[in-house]
């Protein structure tokens, strides 16, 4: 009995791990298929020649390109917002917060880390109609409310990502200031920071890469099918996730159809780069660790 | 002198070319002067004309920038109330609450269109009564067998509240029945056909101006949903296509809004299958 | 021109922290302080944002109807539990699936499957995370959905059973990593005295590691299931969106993100805008309280590890 539950849980682990193997390869498989030949100039900018429109004096239709320009606005500026803040409070929560207060701080980060993307952008719309009906009457959703909203959704990545970066140096890395006459301040700025640099990056890459991929965020807050290339901070914007996710429901022709294989693929890719790039630093950094350690 | 004769050369070019250019296409002439931003959002049944509009303009005027969006005809006559974008469309008149909350909606309406029943091109079925179409969608007859087709279960696709292509068919096609909560909803038309041509036992309903060899419309009491038996009166499922705006429209929206009634406009607005209103 | 701006050129790593005006370090730490608690205060403010649009349904007296079955705002009937309903039915069945898959993947990678092939696996997954969700679900809608549907006779596809499957393939690496990251630290020690002990791998792991791993999994089932119900884009994407409370798998569904989604309400002032808010509360709240939970679990393991 105890024989055959032993030789089920074998067999179990061979499966799952043989199935989820064949889930990921089909999925990739299936989007090289059927992306691949997409890929081309046709895909990016329709009919309009590539220069001018790359500049966007020729207006672009049924194409990429404006959501790959409104998706790299939108991460920019997320990542501008939430950047030097998700920073400073990650250093602040590793390096000097008292225990009682960083718990709560750390709860708190946590519980904004919970909350579903949806809400975040149900946030912003609310926010909007909000203002608007106070000290803004011009409030309208954009790219900046949109990018303000995916900002708040990788806060707490990018707090996580350095505190733990800094957190994860060792005992005797931490003494080295003290030691010198440092203080507390100069020992983080000098020594602590420098020496996790290369995992904070990481953890900035890595909040990029989940900012360019969501779409719940954004769909409440100012992403549209058709909006051309982003025409400024406050005017509406395309985005690559959104058209895939729009092509989905709603593509007209088989062309189009083609097209949204062909926007799967450059956003695996695009993420997938993030992803890879962001590990890559991290695991750099462990190994370098190990090495000195 | 050579440089002389070169620079009045190119002058007249230059003229010429400044009026030539909007003379190919004298309705766009309107635009001329103008530049900036128009929202449009609301009723997708508008899009495909909204969209051609827009691309005809902005091509010629690049100072232009059009932007259009989907999210229903409720969605369309909220948004313009609350100022949130120029033009709102909807598939249906502005309601009685509607007008009482933003009262200083004007509309305009450019195109009959109708809402057909659809299936898939692959279902053997060619027509319903409104009486079965009533029983589909209150959940009374749930398999294809009862209405003459094939023994399977009908998929039900149906749209969200905000849409007026939903309330002008609850209205005049299900009369005002139920619609039975298992439907599986979509969220505009384009998004209606794409269900059913991938599903061989959908039931769904959507704009004539989107059908095209995808999907399969069906005659409703024997009676083909075209656009000549739209005009004629036999077809009884039909509505008006309305933009709406809050107050007089800015000069750029009223423009947009003059070319879509235009002639050049109408021409669209047939194209696509729908009726120009004129 | 400036003494000290020399004086910045011969140290040029002191220049940020010794300027003339200057900042000292309390001044710094402060700013990092600020920086700190404008960023946890920001979860309060969309709590309080999320409660002040939902207390005009207080007010109302509606918010009782909240609980009840039928959405059908035309009859003033703004039921949302065919949404919570449809929403925990989701994340449950796609934990369900998605967690023994997972404690397969972890036996696996800790020892049942060859030693060379673990490091692939777990690359694997980490590589799973970064793919996009949209992804998943538009080719969930062109692979799985039509799979279900010319095989069972019951139903278009787009069901609870097609949501299920995909989410909990969007659950998975946050499901492995989680149960693997305690494996790691539990196995080296318990190895070599199950070694010595003279009992198989299986025993090993099932009746040694994975029940000194217990914090791990009891937060990667936890975790899994915020993830789940927070996720928007796979339930509006393959559901269906029918809200009504699902019968079988082949049932189309609807959750409250689909709902939110789905929803654009623009009229701040009638009902259905603010019961979507009621909809965001009862999301944040249950993700709010997974989170709590995984607090103190984390917590008391700590506690326990301390105290050991």
């Amino acid at each position: 009995m105890n024989r055959l539950l032993s030789s089920c849980v074998y067999c179990w682990s061979w499966m799952t791990t043989l199935g989820i193997s064949l889930v990921a390869g089909l999925l990739l498989f299936y989007l090289l298929s059927q992306g691949l030949p997409t890929i081309g100039r046709e895909l990016f900018f329709g009919d309009a020649p590539i220069w001018a429109g790359i500049f966007g004096q020729v207006r672009i239709w049924d194409a990429l390109w404006p959501a790959c320009v409104g998706t790299l606005f939108l991460v920019l500026l997320a990542a501008l917002m939430a950047v030097p803040l998700g920073i400073a409070s990650g250093i602040y929560l590793a390096c000097f917060a008292s225990k009682p207060f960083k718990r709560i701080l750390s709860l708190l980060v946590e519980l904004l880390a919970g909350t579903p993307s949806i809400v975040m952008g149900l946030f912003g719309f609310a926010l909007i109609l909000f203002l608007r009906n106070t000290f803004l009457p011009d409030a309208n959703t954009s790219l900046f409310l949109a990018a303000s909203c995916l900002a708040l959704l990788i806060l707490p990545y990018l707090i996580f990502t350095t505190q733990a970066a800094l957190e994860s140096l060792s005992y005797e890395y931490r003494l080295i200031g003290p030691s010198l006459g440092f203080s507390q301040l100069q020992t983080v700025f000098h020594i602590l920071v420098p020496a996790a640099g290369r995992s904070i990056l990481g953890g900035v890459i890595l909040s990029v890469g989940r900012a360019a991929e969501d779409t719940a965020v954004i769909m409440l807050t100012g992403v549209i099918a058709n909006a051309g290339l982003p025409q400024g901070l406050f005017g509406k914007f395309e985005a690559l996730p959104f058209r895939i996710f729009y092509l989905a429901a709603e593509y007209q022709t088989p062309a189009e159809l083609d097209s949204a294989y062909g926007t799967a693929l450059v956003l695996l890719s695009l993420t997938g780069m993030l992803y890879g790039g962001a590990f890559t630093l991290h695991k750099t950094l462990a190994w370098r660790w190990n090495q000195n350690g | 002198m050579r440089q002389r004769l070169f620079q009045k050369l190119f002058f007249t070019f230059f003229l010429l070319a400044c009026f030539t250019v909007p003379a190919v296409s004298g309705e766009l002439d309107r635009f001329s002067t103008l530049q900036g931003e128009i929202d449009i959002a609301g009723g997708t049944a508008h899009i495909p004309v909204m969209k051609d509009a827009a691309k005809i303009i902005m091509t010629s005027y690049p100072q232009i920038n059009i932007t259009v969006a989907g999210g229903g005809s409720g969605v369309g006559v909220q948004k313009v109330g609350e100022g949130l974008v120029d033009i709102g469309n909807a598939g249906r008149p502005v309601s009685e609450k509607e007008r009482e909350k933003y009262s200083k909606l004007r509309s305009f309406p450019f195109a009959i269109d109708g809402v057909a029943p659809v299936v898939n091109p692959a279902n053997p079925i060619s027509g319903l009564t409104s009486v079965q179409i009533q029983d589909v969608f209150s959940g009374k007859i749930n398999n294809w067998k009862y209405v003459g087709g094939d023994d399977v279960r009908i998929h039900i696709y149906s749209r969200d509240e905000a849409s007026g292509t939903r309330s002008v068919f609850w209205k005049k096609c299900l009369n005002r029945g139920v619609i039975v909560e298992s439907a599986n909803i979509v969220a505009s038309n384009g998004a209606m056909k794409v269900a059913v041509s991938q599903d061989r036992y959908a039931l769904g309903y959507m704009s004539i101006g989107h059908l095209d060899n995808t999907v399969k419309a069906i005659k409703l009491n024997g009676v083909a949903p075209t656009q000549d038996n739209a005009i004629n009166g036999s077809y009884p499922v039909v509505r008006k296509l309305f933009m709406n705006t809050n107050g007089a429209p800015k000069p750029l929206v009223q423009a947009f809004i003059d070319y879509v009634l235009s002639s050049e406009g109408a021409g669209n607005i047939s194209g696509h299958g729908y009726i120009p209103l004129r | 021109m400036n003494p000290q701006n020399s004086n910045d050129k011969r140290y040029p790593n002191q220049g940020l922290l010794n300027r003339p005006l200057n900042w000292t370090s309390k001044d710094w730490e402060t700013l990092l302080q600020s920086a700190t608690i404008f960023s946890a205060l920001i979860v309060l403010a969309l709590f309080g944002f999320l409660v002040y649009f939902t207390l005009p349904l207080f007010a109302d007296g509606q918010f009782s109807e909240l609980f009840s079955v039928h959405w059908r705002p035309f009859h003033g009937e703004f039921g949302l539990l065919s949404m919570i309903v449809g929403t925990l039915v989701l994340a449950i069945s796609a934990l369900l699936i998605a967690y023994p898959v997972g404690l397969g993947i972890c036996l696996f990678v800790h020892g049942l499957g060859p030693s060379w092939l673990a490091r692939p696996v777990l690359l694997l997954i980490h590589g799973m995370t970064g793919v996009p969700t949209v992804v998943y679900g538009f080719v969930a809608v062109f692979l799985l959905v039509p799979l279900l549907r010319d095989n069972f006779s019951y139903g278009s596809g787009f069901s609870l059973l097609a949501a299920s499957l995909t989410l909990s393939v969007l659950i998975l690496p946050t499901v492995v990593l989680l149960i693997n990251s305690q494996l790691q630290q539990v196995i080296p020690t318990l190895r070599v005295t199950a070694v010595a002990l003279g009992i198989s791998r299986v025993q090993e792991l099932t009746r040694i590691s994975l029940p000194a791993a217990s914090y791990g999994l009891l937060a990667a089932a936890i975790l899994g299931f915020g993830r789940a119900v927070g996720d928007t884009l796979i339930a509006l994407m393959i559901a269906g969106n029918a809200a009504q409370i699902p019968e079988s798998a082949f049932d189309s569904i609807r959750t409250l993100t689909a709902h939110i989604a789905l929803v654009v309400a623009t009229d701040s002032q009638s009902t259905i805008y603010h019961s979507l808010f009621a909809c965001g509360l009862i999301l944040f709240l249950t993700t709010a309280s997974v989170n709590l939970l995984l607090h103190q679990i984390k917590r008391r393991a700590c506690r326990e590890i301390n105290d050991e």
